[in-house]
């Protein structure tokens, strides 16, 4: 059991750093932030444990916080704060109690004007390091020595996981008690069905919230630890050489794209490639595909490939409000077309495995062959075998939880909301977002309340005002470019999963320290993601629902991509992002569709405008504003 | 083709790596027969070199002057110098070596198809190109050079530059390698590149020692200016394995080296803005010197220092190869220190330590 001494503060971390800080050399203060106009009283939208507090200032201030755009670019709903309390815990706690890894803590977080700022602990007191070493050595060394049987346990958790959040049901509370529950003598009754039910979705949640991160912080270390000693021989190699040394050429999240292509090729198979490209709607198109001759066939495989593979989310899978393939067929049936189109010029759509493949061997080898000593090479190959036992953990639990498995999630929190509704305390569905889970466990026994007593429970006319001025609140929040970090900047950064998936290192610090954003000029910088120069106007994107208006030959530039995106891809010409490490997946989809890509530039979308002329240089990681769209 | 032993063609039998060339054109012969396209050409050997010092009696003087120089007495024998090069300058050629070098000048006026075809005059000292000391520039190269007459001036004051202040002091300060060499030289004879843009490249990052990489420095005209210093080189660096253009700094440049025929020689020039503005090489151009790059440094086994140049005609040429000598002489120790299971190696790293304990990134060349 850990004891008080096990904390952060005298683990060695964070909070004497502040007694110091050199002059000039800081990030704003998160509490210098202003409030952005008509966003005042934003705190009553989140817990008070998520807020930065006057009463810890000394210890807030001298900690270093970065903004996490890649997964939350926008100010969190009240609601969605599920997910990111739930990684504030599950993934805190593995490198801090559960492994523990020996040089980090947990990461912290705290909203500030809603949007997302986390903080990695590090534990920089060696005998402290030694000790956790001991653990470490041998809980993290059982998980590799057996990590394909553990990772095969691991999904079959996974999936009955997600078996479990499908059985959960919402549904308006009767007129009166059905019969059967009087009659089978139950004894419980619809109102405490759905609270259970309530209680079981939160906890569903935070369940594959944990599996989410049972692998992964060792997962990212072995790919950190052979990426490292890449880095070392080979000082000028890029990510992007490194991934295609190390990432699934077969993952599960090309899995989507790849059903697309089949439907695509059974279309023109079956002679129903007029049908798909005939029909923009959706709907309109699946009504024809029944009529026509054939049509049965291709909607059964359309049914099939459905489940799982259209659990897929439009954004990174955090926020309820990414259009779902499954929910909104428009993105997949965009590109069903543009594989139809293609296949009748008479293009393979296949993904060509076998050229990848061989190209990642060559590559590979001739790096290998340019190292100098045999123990070298005998690290880099057992590196490189390990880095790729636990990568398809890495890649794949992507599509199991932030697809497969939060997709249903929110599916659910809309079937809940809807009896919020029919209950007449909200006037749609969506305004449930406003509330925080734990508030709506407040609103729902109101509801159990009114039912049970038959009087109108408050609720009918206690959050319909609420929801309005927090929409408000998000609304402004929204307008508002958060900066890339907050408070004093570390010595070091050692916590494995903040270089790894958010590229944080003590370079990326120094190179923040030296941007000023308000002198954001023509010539932006950021991280070549994908080779290439490309000219085109600008299109904007901060909501996944513009993703639609993206025309042909565009320069998409956004907060951050997700792989579900892939879609548009055939159709932008370049990609710019203002966040994104390594593993955020924007890099390896232009990759493969050949499209120039910039990502962590910082300040795009605050920058450029819809319209602008922009000149993406992927070779040389720089964005360029050309001409300015006129105002 | 010559059996004479005053000369030797580039892509004549037995000139490929032969002392007799110097080490510069010994090496150039050698690409010539491994394939590359290297300018046509032939070296006025070493063996020239001895007969003229004998037939003119200056062995001695040649002997003195050296021996001042070793024991770091230079500013001391001035004026012997000065009486020694002004011999090698003015004492009469033997017959047939003054023979032999218009008869092979006419040889290359023949083969170019042109008559007073320019040429490049280049120094090869024996002592030259070894792989622990480059002797880059130590002795003198004259460019643009026409007609029998200049040419056979400009073998004298090759011959002459072996005594000049860079390659008596390179040597003094060289000791051991010098020593190692001889003392001989050879001067090569070679149809000169009318370059659009030339420059130099390493088979590895000559900052960081990375031999995954390739770094060129390029510039408009000839490619003397990235040599000498004096044009600021625009610079690209390329994946060796995965042949993508990972750098590109490309430097305005105002003024090139070309051929001024006012002046009848090559002067730095002004060069239009419109072209001063713009990369001397395009991405594709990149690519091909980096290939080109790649195969030389697998023809030759080890890391190299390559110059070259495109011509008007867009072919490139290879103009000299040596070894990297920097990075090259650093024995490798290699970047792993102690051997280690792959898991023993992340949780070492995950409590804080490093793989590689050595290696190009840690070290400043």
């Amino acid at each position: 059991m850990p004891r008080m001494s096990d904390t952060p503060e005298s683990a060695g971390t964070g909070p004497e750093a502040a007694a110091t800080p050199p002059p000039n050399r800081g990030f704003p203060s998160p509490f210098e932030l202003p409030t952005p106009d008509g966003a005042e009283g934003w705190e009553e939208l989140y817990p008070y444990y998520c807020l930065i507090s006057d009463e810890r200032r000394a210890m807030e201030e001298g900690k270093f916080w970065f903004f996490d755009g890649m997964h939350n670019p926008e100010p969190l709903y009240p609601f969605d704060t599920i997910m990111t309390e739930n990684w504030w815990v599950a993934a805190s706690q593995m490198a801090s109690r559960v492994w523990p890894i020996p040089v980090a803590m947990g990461i912290d977080q705290r909203l500030v004007n809603g949007y997302i700022y986390v903080s990695p602990n590090s534990v920089t007191d060696p005998e402290q390091i030694a000790a956790r070493n001991e653990h470490f050595t041998r809980r993290a060394g059982h998980y590799f020595e057996n990590w394909d049987e553990i990772y095969g346990n691991w999904a079959e958790k996974a999936k009955d996981c997600i078996a479990r959040l499908n059985e959960i049901e919402f549904r308006p509370l009767p007129e009166l008690e059905p019969e059967e529950n009087v009659f089978g003598h139950r004894g419980v009754y619809s109102s405490h069905d759905l609270l259970s039910a309530y209680n079981r979705l939160i906890e569903n949640m935070l369940e594959m919230g944990s599996y989410h991160f049972e692998m992964l912080n060792l997962g990212y270390g072995a790919y950190l630890t052979f990426r490292e000693f890449c880095q070392q021989a080979f000082p000028g190699i890029t990510d992007r050489t490194l991934t295609q040394i190390v990432c699934g050429i077969d993952n599960l999240l090309l899995r989507p794209d790849d059903k697309v292509r089949e439907l695509a090729e059974l279309a023109v198979e079956q002679n129903l490639a007029g049908v798909v490209l005939q029909h923009d709607d959706p709907d309109a198109l699946l009504a024809a595909m029944a009529e026509a001759d054939g049509g049965a066939e291709w909607l059964e495989a359309f049914e099939a490939a459905k489940e799982p593979w259209f659990h897929f989310s439009t954004g990174v899978g955090y926020d309820h409000s990414d259009p779902v393939w499954i929910d909104d067929l428009r993105l997949p049936f965009i590109a069903l077309r543009g594989y139809v189109e293609a296949l009748g010029r008479g293009e393979d759509i296949r993904r060509p495995l076998e050229r990848l493949l061989a190209e990642r061997q060559r590559v590979t080898a001739e790096y290998r062959a340019l190292l100098p000593t045999d123990r070298d090479r005998e690290a880099f190959d057992g590196l490189l075998a390990l880095t790729c036992k636990v990568f398809p953990y890495v890649e794949d639990h992507n599509f199991y939880v932030e697809h497969w498995h939060h997709t249903i999630f929110w599916s659910k929190v809309r079937e809940l909301a809807d009896v919020f509704v029919a209950h007449g305390f909200l006037d749609d569905r969506e305004d449930l977002f406003y509330l925080h889970r734990h508030e709506v466990y407040d609103a729902l026994y109101d509801l159990l309340i009114g039912w049970a007593t038959g009087t109108p429970p408050r609720g009918e006319v206690y959050w319909r005002p609420i929801v309005q001025r927090r929409r408000r609140i998000r609304d402004s929040l929204c307008k508002w470019t958060p900066p890339p970090a907050l408070g004093t900047p570390p010595d070091v950064v050692t916590e494995p999963i903040t270089i790894m998936l958010w590229g944080i290192t003590e370079k990326t610090i120094e190179e923040w320290l030296g941007v000023d954003p308000t002198a954001a000029g023509d010539v932006l910088r950021g991280v070549p993601a994908s080779a290439g120069k490309v000219t085109g106007p600008a299109r904007v994107i901060t909501r996944t629902e513009d993703l639609y208006s993206v025309s042909e030959g565009e320069i998409l530039v956004c907060r951050i991509t997700a792989p579900s995106w892939a879609t548009v891809f055939g159709r932008i010409g370049a990609a710019v992002s203002d966040v994104g490490g390594m593993m955020a997946h924007t890099a390896i989809i232009s990759r493969e569709y050949g499209l120039p890509a910039v990502v962590g530039v910082g300040f795009a979308t605050a920058t450029i405008r819809t319209g602008d002329r922009v000149e993406v240089d992927g070779n040389e990681g720089t964005v360029t504003v050309l001409e300015r769209a006129a105002p | 083709m010559s059996d004479d032993p005053h000369i030797l063609w580039l892509d004549q039998e037995g000139a490929p790596g032969n002392p007799l060339l110097g080490g510069k054109f010994a090496s150039l012969a050698e690409m010539t027969a491994a394939g590359f396209a290297v300018p046509v050409g032939f070296g006025v050997t070493t063996t020239a070199y001895r007969v003229f010092m004998a037939h003119a009696g200056l062995d001695d003087k040649a002997a003195f002057v050296r021996e001042a120089a070793r024991r770091s007495a230079l500013a001391e024998i001035g004026s012997a110098r000065a009486r020694l090069t002004d011999a090698i300058g003015a004492t009469p050629m033997p017959g047939t070596l003054e023979t032999a070098i218009r008869r092979n000048y006419a040889a290359l006026e023949e083969r170019t198809g042109r008559a007073g075809v320019p040429v490049a005059v280049r120094s090869s000292g024996e002592a030259e190109d070894l792989a622990d000391a480059s002797f880059a520039g130590q002795y003198d190269t004259y460019l643009w050079i026409a007609g029998a007459d200049a040419v056979l001036r400009h073998v004298r004051s090759c011959w002459a530059s072996m005594f000049g202040d860079a390659a008596l002091s390179y040597r003094a300060g060289g000791g051991e390698a010098a020593a190692a060499g001889g003392d001989g030289i050879c001067v090569g004879i070679q149809q000169m590149v009318e370059a659009r843009a030339a420059g130099v490249m390493f088979t590895l990052d000559p900052l960081n020692g990375d031999r995954s990489k390739i770094v060129m420095e390029a510039c408009w005209g000839l490619g003397e200016g990235v040599v000498k210093g004096d044009v600021t080189p625009s610079r690209f660096t390329v994946d060796k394995v995965t042949l993508e253009i990972v750098k590109r700094d490309v430097v305005p440049q105002a003024e090139e080296y070309r051929f001024d025929p006012t002046a009848n020689a090559v002067c730095l020039m002004p060069l239009a803005p419109e072209r001063g503005q713009t990369a001397c090489i395009d991405d594709a151009e990149a690519l091909a010197l980096a290939r080109l790059a790649k195969r030389i440094e697998g023809h030759r086994g080890a890391a190299q220092d390559i110059e070259w140049a495109i011509g008007a005609d867009g072919e490139v040429r290879v103009l000299q190869v040596r070894p990297e000598t920097v990075w090259s002489q650093r024995e490798s120790a290699g970047l792993v220190s102690e051997s280690r299971s792959a898991v023993g190696h992340v949780l070492a790293r995950l409590s804080g330590g490093r793989v590689a304990t050595a290696g190009p990134g840690q070290r400043e060349p």
